[in-house]
């Protein structure tokens, strides 16, 4: 016998090729199909002819998210402080994602800016991007979205390693400054598998949690260890993006407020000002870029000094200036439209319940129980008993923040 | 929780029992009704610890079954069990009274574990610790110091002896530590203690040795009744460690020191001559009487009885030509003269026990029945004599052994003389070793005296293997898979590098500098694409050397290292030590690192790559025995015309073993994920896979046989993202993992209807 000798049973070998070729996996495009087996749901009535897909169980699939939420009400923090951190070091650059890590991130980081401003017109954000083992702040706290994205456009390229304390440190050295009502939040967008650091984490991560800073991070592709235990330790979120549309959603997830953790938000009150709007055609200076502009811009109650974009603090008086709108806005997280229930109804021949034959919201025909002309499920409001169907439901929890039941009772 | 096993009313501590460990409990408790022996794979991770102490604990409340004798690996797994064990007992207790769930459970370790006395315990090694209690506890020490109060004895072992059979062990657990700390309370010696209280335990933990080494097993487990019930955890190797403990090795240091001792003996003999000569007739008397009178020795004394040895030697009279003093010492001179002259050799020399014992017997007329006295009569002699300082005789002790083991077996050992190591043929290093082929004879004494031993491990594949290795017919034999509510487990067979080419570690392929850098190219791709932890095996320091070497000159390493830290195992302990510790930092703070280990190394054995620690094992090619190893061939031999166990069955079993353990180092958790590479293309060839583990196979899909890099990367790839994502950790329906005590409930009663 030779070292290692292992020259026995070549015929062994092909017979267990062959086996192999017959038993083989699916290819990567019939496994989508293969997973949810959509065939299975198709039907056939009497004569063959195919039915409509019921689209109960896609509708409860979908729903699932608002039902998880429901709890009692919860205070959220709606004044926010975020930084958004985008990890363009080496492994930014890889292809797995089309066309690449870094320009999907771009892409996420823009229709999150805007989703941002759209739900917390209170909030600041700003933006911070690790290329080389260095943090660098791309944008500074401030209310405009179009400074964000311009600024995270010019700045596309990629090189070296990442560091999350470095990044850390400097979002922590901004955030310490802003006032206590203010929620501190970092958002890490992280490409990189590893971080190659100064010092100690584990020291930048604690400072983090003694400054209330809540660090959430959106992996793009595997767990890391140090990541999970930042946002574990910070009370943030972790996830990890399983395809571009998945990072999306996971990055998106991120712009309603978060519940506000109990000692980090003391309730107090906050001074705020409500500036006029400038006439259209008066010349003014205003305070934020130092130049002489001609209409719009805003007037401090306080100070009278001028602002071009709200909301924003006064430069001259440090006031918080808002617009009444952007409190409205916010509103909604803070009292939000119950989570609807579903329910079923069987129809009386007498006609008496003939008022939940329709959805409330778009005077649709909604599914009543034996009969399956009319396919999903029948939702109803737990506050005023009015039914809806399933889209009226997506658009009131998501679009509206209104319930219409509810809104005409008041009256 | 609690439930009925067939009738048996199990006592689990925890609130829900994976269907794996009711399984398991299932067959064990048959094999236990069966009075019979059985053997159990459990992948680890699904709580096997818990399970068997669960289990057996509940048969002894319910049955008046004998003890649980635990055998362990080492003093850390030991305490793991033992900790286990106190929360199960925490629970019984909750459950049905103190006094009806009363147990007495202990770890028992040798001395160097369990000394408290101040000077003692902090000598270095385990020799010295025993010498030094010897010299503070010895009979005639103690007697001498009761006349002269200058002679130091150990004031823990004085008060110990002082309570005499009052001293004893409350009812409960008791980890090593907690020993040392009830010794330090009473002033007790916790060592003597815990060898007393055996006799009342119910359950004790302990090292295989103690078990299997007929040297240890003989004073401390001598005395357990046949109803115990033996459990030998992690036993994969178990065969490796009943043959270590009949083998000996003698080297020309060796001798040298047995030379020592030897004459070190004579000038002790002649000075107790012109002083005590009496003690010299009583022991001659004594020997005349047979060994087993030596049992009215006092406890301390007792250093070994070999259970090896059939009862008639034990009764017979020590054979005349070595019953006086100076006739044995000149018999043992003539015994290491002979071994000396056999070792001048230049060539190998291999033969069996029968050849050796005639050529001894012609050349300086050494018959085979004094030989077999050897090691109690040295015994008897060391004790006569009131030398205390054993770890200076060793190598006396050394020579001793491998006259009883030759003198008592005639089969199933070969001694083998190699002047040279295989590798260094310019160093002259003569070694005799007296190799032990056969497994099952350390380990026959076990099966024959207890009812039911469980041999239970991870990777016990195949099973059928083991009986036949061990000889002996286990009631139950089964293998269970784990159940899982996602698939962490992601084993890949590569066979192809990035080029398409083979990649493999066989001998003509190792070092072709193509597979050489596919291996290196594997390991980049690897480590840009894994977080955390990487751990690399290979299958012999030599090889992993090399292939460093020749990383480093391509420029891999550096590589490598743009992404994670490299970590290598050596040698030497302290330094792997250090170099793991380091690792665990690395992956602690993010940095990310890989752990370059060997096959059969102590990595490989016993640390856990668990969690972030380990999220990929790479094996590269298959850890084979190194085949020109002349004791190998010897054992493969044996085993063929013993056992009829084919050399490639064997070789290949063993292994793919070694590979199963080194993979199965990052999963010690159902919550935990993990990816195992296979980078040999041999691996995928039936008779390599089909001896993995079954929880391995059951996991090894057909799409992830046969890859090369770029595909194991992508669904490495694949892989990582899916178990990032959060999960059910109970499971529903058909793949609930977590049963709870109605689940039990419901399935007992559908089990008596049918």
């Amino acid at each position: 016998m030779g070292p290692e000798d292992d020259g026995v049973m070549p015929m062994e070998e092909d017979g267990d090729l062959d086996a192999e070729e017959q038993g083989r996996d699916l290819e990567a495009w019939e496994r989508a199909y293969a997973e949810d087996r959509s065939w299975e749901s198709l039907t056939e009535d009497a004569s063959g002819l195919l039915l409509a897909v019921d689209v109960t169980q896609q509708q409860r699939q979908a729903r699932r998210r608002y039902a998880a939420s429901k709890g009692p009400r919860i205070q959220r923090g709606i004044i926010r402080y975020l930084f958004v951190i985008c990890d363009f070091s080496r492994a930014a650059a890889e292809e797995d994602f089309k066309p690449s890590r870094m320009g999907i991130v771009a892409n996420c980081v823009e229709a999150f800016v805007r989703e941002f401003f759209d739900q917390n017109p209170l909030s600041h954000l700003g933006l911070i991007v690790i290329r080389s083992g260095v943090a660098k702040r791309l944008t500074d706290l401030s209310g405009s979205p179009e400074a964000h994205i311009r600024a995270l456009r010019a700045n596309l390229e990629c090189s070296g390693d990442a560091s999350i304390q470095n990044a850390l440190d400097l979002a922590r050295g901004y955030l310490s400054s802003i006032p206590t009502y203010g929620h501190r939040e970092i958002l890490f967008l992280y490409s990189a598998l590893s971080t190659c650091d100064p010092g100690d984490i584990m020291d930048s991560i604690n400072a983090c949690k003694k400054a209330n800073i809540r660090c959430s991070v959106v992996g793009l592709s595997a767990e890391i260890y140090i990541c999970k235990t930042l946002c574990e330790r910070t009370g943030g979120i972790y996830s990890v993006a399983i395809s571009e549309s998945h990072l999306k959603e996971l990055v998106l997830e991120h712009a309603p407020p978060p519940p506000a953790i109990a000692e980090a938000a003391v309730a107090s009150l906050v001074r705020m000002g409500f500036p006029t709007r400038g006439a259209e055609g008066a010349v003014a200076i205003c305070a934020c870029h130092r130049e002489v502009k001609l209409g719009g811009g805003y007037t401090c109650p306080r100070c009278k000094g001028r602002v071009c974009e709200l909301p924003t603090e006064c430069h001259v008086c440090g006031l918080t200036l808002v617009s009444s709108p952007h409190l409205a806005r916010s509103y909604h997280h803070l009292f939000p439209v119950p989570a609807f229930e579903e329910v079923a109804v069987t129809l009386h021949p007498s006609g008496k319940n003939d008022a939940l034959r329709l959805c409330y919201g778009c005077q649709q025909e909604l599914p009543v129980a034996g009969n399956k002309s009319v396919a999903g499920v029948r939702l109803e409001c737990p506050r005023c008993k009015q039914h809806f169907c399933f889209d009226c439901d997506v658009y009131i929890h998501e679009s509206l923040h209104n319930c219409p039941g509810c809104e005409s009772l008041i009256k | 929780m609690k439930f009925k096993i067939e009738g048996l009313t199990v006592y689990f501590p925890y609130e829900y029992i994976y269907p794996e460990q009711y399984q398991y409990m299932l067959e064990l408790k048959r094999a236990l009704d069966a009075k019979g022996h059985c053997l159990l794979e459990m992948p680890t991770g699904t709580g096997k610890t818990v399970t068997l102490l669960s289990l057996i604990t509940s048969y002894q409340l319910a049955n008046p079954a004998g003890k649980l004798i635990y055998c362990t690996r080492t003093v850390h797994e030991m305490e793991k069990v033992l900790d286990e064990l106190r929360r199960l007992h925490a629970y019984q207790e909750k459950e049905i009274g103190k006094e009806a769930a009363k147990i007495l459970a202990l770890g028992l370790s040798s001395r160097k574990n369990l000394c408290i006395h101040p000077v003692v315990s902090g000598e270095g090694s385990r020799e010295s610790v025993d010498a030094g209690c010897r010299k503070l506890t010895a009979s005639w020490v103690r007697l001498a110091a009761v006349d002269n109060p200058n002679i130091e004895t150990c004031d823990f072992f004085e008060n110990y002896e002082k309570k005499g059979a009052d001293a004893m062990l409350p009812q409960g657990v008791y980890t090593l530590h907690e020993l040392r700390n009830f010794g330090r309370e009473k002033g007790w010696c916790p060592y003597f203690l815990a060898r007393h209280m055996i006799q009342f335990a119910n359950i004790v933990v302990y090292n295989y040795q103690y078990m299997l080494d007929p040297k240890v097993a003989g004073i401390i487990s001598r005395e357990l009744e046949k109803e115990c019930i033996v459990v030998f955890d992690e036993a994969h190797n178990i065969d490796n460690v009943c043959i270590e403990a009949l083998s000996v090795n003698i080297r020309q240091q060796t001798l040298d020191g047995a030379t020592r001792n030897l004459n070190k003996i004579s000038q002790v003999i002649e000075k107790f001559k012109s002083t005590d000569a009496n003690r010299l007739r009583q022991e001659y008397s004594r020997l005349v009487e047979g060994l087993a009178q030596r049992g009215e020795l006092p406890l301390a004394d007792q250093w070994l009885a070999n259970p090896a040895l059939p009862d008639d030697i034990l009764k017979e009279a020590v054979p005349g030509n070595i019953r006086r003093a100076e006739h044995f010492v000149a018999f043992l001179k003539r015994l290491v003269q002979y071994i000396k002259g056999r070792l001048h050799t230049d060539v190998v020399e291999s033969e069996g026990p029968m050849s050796f014992l005639n050529s001894l017997s012609r050349e300086c007329s050494i018959d085979q029945k004094a030989l077999r006295f050897c090691y109690d009569r040295l015994t008897s002699l060391l004790e006569t004599l009131e030398i205390t300082d054993t770890d200076e005789f060793l190598h006396i002790q050394a020579v001793c052994d491998f006259g009883t083991l030759i003198g008592t077996y005639q089969r199933g050992f070969a001694i083998i003389i190699e002047p040279y190591d295989e590798r260094m043929p310019n160093i002259p290093d003569p070694v005799l070793q007296l190799s032990c082929l056969d497994a099952s004879l350390a380990i026959k004494p076990v099966f024959e005296r207890f009812q039911s031993v469980v041999i239970t491990s991870g990777t016990l594949s195949p099973l059928d293997l083991y009986p036949r290795l061990l000889s002996f017919n286990p009631v139950i034999f089964k293998s269970f898979t784990m159940t899982l509510t996602r698939d962490c487990l992601c084993p890949m067979i590569l066979t192809r590098g990035s080029d398409q080419l083979p990649v493999s570690t066989k001998f003509d392929m190792r070092s072709d500098p193509g597979v050489v850098r596919n291996y290196g190219r594997l390991l980049l791709e690897m480590v840009a694409a894994v977080p955390d932890g990487v751990v690399c095996f290979f299958v012999s320091y030599s090889y992993m050397d090399g292939i460093i070497n020749s990383w480093n000159e391509m420029g891999i390493l550096q590589e490598v290292m743009q992404h994670k830290l490299v970590f290598i195992e050596t040698q030497d302990v302290v330094e792997t030590t250090l170099a793991l510790d380091n690792y665990r930092r690395a992956c602690d703070c993010g940095r990310g690192a890989v752990f370059f280990s060997v096959a059969r190394g102590k990595v490989a054995e016993g640390i856990d790559f668990d969690k972030h620690y380990g999220r990929l094992v790479i094996m590269y090619g298959i850890p084979f025995q190194y085949t020109l190893s002349r004791i190998l061939r010897a054992r493969l031999e044996y085993l063929r015309e013993t056992f009829q166990i084919k050399e490639n069955d064997f070789l290949t079993f063993d292994a793919v073993r070694q590979a199963a353990q080194c993979v199965g180092r990052v999963i010690r958790s159902k919550a935990d994920y993990g990816m195992m590479i296979f980078a040999d293309k041999r691996y995928n060839r039936h008779d390599k896979r089909s001896k993995l583990p079954g929880w391995i196979q059951t996991h090894l899909r057909d799409a992830h046989l046969n890859l090369s890099t770029d595909m194991s990367l992508h669904i490495a790839r694949e892989f990582l993202r899916k178990m990032a994502q959060p999960y059910d950790k109970k499971g529903q329906g058909a793949n609930a993992t977590l049963l709870s005590q109605s689940d039990l409930e419901r399935m007992e009663q559908e089990s008596m209807q049918t």
